[in-house]
């Protein structure tokens, strides 16, 4: 069996493969990341996106749309369809009691989007009061979640994400990622299963 | 000086999100005749029934991307005085030199504000009232 081939974005980028040894990486606190894939193109791609300013405000939205427009459009480039193109959505925590809600504006931006775009929604795992790091392998569609656990400041400023330290609880992602079908979601204490 | 709501426009993007986010902000300028297509090939018929002032288009489309439908633009002569102005991408460079080549009038780069759309809008048509 071969290797991962490895990949990590942060915010602002994304992340588009059909190599099946592909996966991508990212951390996020309030931030989403969209994971999105043509299951018979065998295309898949990551991005990693915050709502700047106002968040829902028209610039927020402007720059949040064309965040997802780089991942559509770099999945289409490689031979995905739009019509089959399905998404989960990680992210959009809220990390910091009394601040505006960022992650809760991000997280909606994004749910809406899927919406209005037409594009399978598969589930995932939104909003919460900790972090996340993420592993999305393209071909396969498979998520693998890490709930991180630790001091909130050090996941809100998202720039830095390789040198985050935190307690880590491992969470397996068992991801068939169904088109049109939002998986059964079970919360055991600090886990989450999709199944 | 032309007035705002004297621009009839024709919004032309995949995105049905960025349709809407554009549409937002031309009211914001005072732009109100406006009218949308999914992709290059419709907003072309759009365009052959009922001509418009000005269109805004993105450039990854299907069927006929936006250099497309602006070489078709160009090349019909009802048409051809049309006002163009190419929504592209940060990394698009390459595709502004071509557009350049295609008679387009102006570009915008996303993500854009809408200060920014006015003065682009404002370039081609001189000073909005």
């Amino acid at each position: 069996m071969l290797a991962d081939e490895k990949h990590h974005i942060v915010q602002g980028e994304y992340f588009v493969s059909e190599d099946p040894r592909a996966v991508v990486s990212t951390i996020l606190g309030s931030c989403v990341a969209a994971c999105m894939r043509d299951p018979v193109a065998g295309v898949g791609g990551m991005n990693h996106f915050l709502l700047p300013g106002e968040g829902a405000g028209q610039e927020g939205l402007r720059y949040g749309a064309y965040a997802m427009e780089l991942l559509v459009n770099g999945l289409l480039q490689r031979g995905a369809r739009r019509e089959r193109l399905e998404a989960k959505l990680f992210g959009g925590g809220r990390l910091l009691k009394g601040l505006t809600d960022i992650g809760l504006q991000n997280a909606e931006f994004a749910e809406r989007f899927l919406q209005d775009e037409g594009i399978a929604y598969g589930g995932g795992s939104l909003r919460g009061d900790h972090a996340r790091r993420i592993q999305f392998w393209p071909v396969s569609g498979r998520v693998r979640q890490q709930k991180l656990v630790g001091d909130a400041t050090a996941f809100a400023a998202e720039s830095r994400p390789r040198e985050r330290r935190a307690a880590q609880e491992d969470i397996e992602l068992f991801d068939d990622f169904g088109a049109g079908r939002r998986p059964a979601a079970r919360e055991t204490g600090n886990d989450l299963e999709l199944f | 000086m032309p007035a705002p709501a004297s621009i009839s426009t024709l919004i032309v993007d995949d995105q049905m999100t960025m349709r809407a986010l554009v549409r937002a902000a031309l009211n914001q300028i005072g732009i109100t005749e406006i009218r949308e297509a999914p992709d290059g090939e419709a907003g072309l018929r759009s365009l052959v029934s009922s001509p418009a002032n000005l269109v805004i288009s993105d450039y990854n489309m299907p069927k006929l991307d936006g250099l497309g439908l602006l070489r078709a633009v160009r090349s019909y002569a009802p048409l051809k005085n049309t006002a163009f102005i190419m929504l592209t991408g940060r990394a698009d460079i390459d595709l502004v030199a071509r557009a350049r080549q295609f008679g387009v009038n102006n570009y915008l780069v996303k993500p854009f504000t809408t200060q920014t759309l006015k003065q682009k809008i404002s370039e081609v048509f001189g000073p909005l009232g």
